[in-house]
Parts: structure tokens; C-alpha cells; sequence
């Protein structure tokens, strides 16, 4: 506990760091996780989804 | 009178000043001191509103460096939250601003220039906009690089205006008042702009009427022989 106080909370810059960084992790993991949402309510009816049904031939 | 009155009673309140900041003092130390479970005020005659409850019940029953982790980690969650919001409002916003597909998708325009006669004029769409090609004979060549550049208005060489001294591309909009000049026309054998009578020369460079700047010469390229690239 105290540890993890000394090493993040303890330092401005590295709490200041620490909440950049968990920004960053924070959003990759928020915008994947929305993608995988989005996806799921709309399965089926996006154009990826039914996209083997007529560029099949071209190929 | 009254200003006697008013004196008397500021006198008095300067000599009861110290004494209050002593009584202060002494309740102070004494409200740390005591075990009383109410902080007294020193005030007499004061309701019972302006007492203080003892609010030991509600504190927190854990250490002190727990409370601190707990409080640093939830402002720096709320943090982060913030950074990243900030940060995503920020991105889409200028993401919008940015070119869309469709614009991009019309960007580039490749031109056959197999088909285009020497001596000949072709005019073709880029972005919305007029483009004239012009593949050049050498006698016009020779006719635009022998024109003296420090007389002219918006002086440039025809070495700057070309890539290929036989191709001439550039943006078929009058810089005057952007009309589309006509080509093959005009006092020097270049395009002449009808709406306010502009003469451009072989080189596009204005030489007569009100347009300022020479004909823009957009991005091109030429890929490969017999081909050009537009944007």
C-alpha cells in the first residue's frame, strides 16, 4: 500500500505521468470495448457482416 | 455630542480587542485539550445554533494512509477519465474538420496524355475546378521563355511555371475575379478571360487587364511517359 503510495501519489510528476498513462490505457480499452458493443447490437447489418454475400464472385 | 460618543466607544473597543484574543487563544487550546464532546463557544448570549457538533461518530475508523491511497486513486482515476474525454473530443472534432473520403476519393485526376495533339488545348474537371493542358509546340516554347520577366506583373520564369516545357497545366481560374479564361485567344496567343478582359500569355502569365497573379499551377506529376498525375 504504502508502496504503491511512495512510488505514484508521492511525486507530482509521477502522478501526473501515471494519470497519462492510464488515460491512454483507459481510452484504447473504452473505444475497443464500445467498438465490440457496437458490433454485437448491430450484428448482421453492417456491410462487413454481409460483405461475403456479393464480393464473393469478384474475388 | 454624537462625535464624542463615537470616540468613546471605538476607545472601548480598542481596549477590549486584546482581551478577546486572549479568551480566543485559551478556548483554542482548551477545545484540543478537553475530552468534551462539544466545542463552547466563547460568546456570550449565543443560540444554539453556532455550536459545533462532535462529528468523531462519522470519521473514518480507517489508518490515515489508507484514506490518502483511496483519495489519490480516485482523483487520478477522475483524471484519466477526464484526459481521455478531453482528448477524444478534441480528435473528433478536428476529425471532422478534415477532408472526407469522397472529397479524397475525387483528389487525384490521371490524365492520358498520349491523346492530346501537340498545339492542342484539353480541359478537364480536378476538384470542382477547371484544369488546362496544353501540349506545347517548340515555337511556343521559345515564344514564352523569350518574354523579358522583370517587365511582367507577377514575374516568373517559364522554367517555374512547367515541369515538362511541352506540358502546361494549370488551374483554369481567372485570378481576377475566377471566371474560366478562353483558350487559344487574347493579345498573346494564350487565354483571354471574358468577363473583364484579362490577356494571359502561352505561359498562363498575365500580361493585360485587371487579374493580378499568373494562372495557378497546381500539383502534378508525370508517373510514368504518357501519363499525368493531377493532385
Amino acid at each position: 500500500m504504502s508502496a504503491l503510495y511512495n512510488l505514484l501519489f508521492r511525486n507530482n510528476t509521477a502522478f501526473v505521468g501515471a494519470v497519462f498513462a492510464g488515460a491512454f490505457a483507459f481510452e484504447l480499452a473504452y473505444d475497443n470495448g464500445m467498438d465490440k458493443v457496437w458490433d454485437k447490437i448491430n450484428k448482421g447489418r453492417q456491410w462487413k457482416d454481409i460483405r461475403h454475400k456479393y464480393v464473393e464472385a469478384e474475388e | 455630542m454624537a462625535p464624542v460618543s463615537i470616540v468613546s466607544r471605538a476607545a472601548m473597543r480598542a481596549a477590549a480587542a486584546p482581551a478577546r484574543a486572549v479568551r480566543a487563544l485559551t478556548t483554542s487550546t482548551a477545545l484540543q485539550g478537553s475530552s468534551s464532546s462539544t466545542f463552547e463557544s466563547p460568546f456570550k448570549g449565543e443560540s444554539k445554533a453556532a455550536k459545533v457538533p462532535d462529528f468523531g461518530k462519522y470519521m473514518s475508523k480507517a489508518p490515515p494512509s489508507t484514506n490518502m491511497l483511496f483519495s489519490y486513486f480516485m482523483v487520478g482515476t477522475m483524471g484519466a477519465i477526464t484526459a481521455a474525454g478531453a482528448k477524444s473530443t478534441i480528435q473528433e472534432f478536428l476529425k471532422n474538420m478534415s477532408a472526407s473520403a469522397d472529397v479524397l476519393a475525387m483528389a487525384k485526376v490521371e490524365v492520358d496524355l498520349n491523346a492530346i495533339p501537340e498545339g492542342k488545348n484539353v480541359i478537364i474537371k480536378w476538384r470542382g475546378k477547371p484544369v488546362f493542358i496544353r501540349h506545347r509546340t517548340p515555337a511556343e516554347i521559345e515564344e514564352a521563355n523569350k518574354v523579358n520577366v522583370a517587365n511582367l506583373r507577377d514575374p516568373e520564369t517559364d522554367a517555374d511555371r512547367v515541369k515538362k516545357p511541352e506540358w502546361l497545366v494549370m488551374l483554369g481560374v481567372c485570378t481576377h475575379l475566377g471566371c474560366v479564361p478562353i483558350g487559344e485567344a487574347g493579345d498573346y496567343g494564350g487565354w483571354f478571360c471574358p468577363c473583364h478582359g484579362s490577356h494571359y500569355d502561352i505561359s498562363g502569365r498575365i500580361r493585360k487587364g485587371p487579374a493580378p497573379l499568373n494562372l495557378e499551377i497546381p500539383l502534378y506529376e508525370f508517373p510514368e511517359e504518357g501519363k499525368l498525375v493531377i493532385g
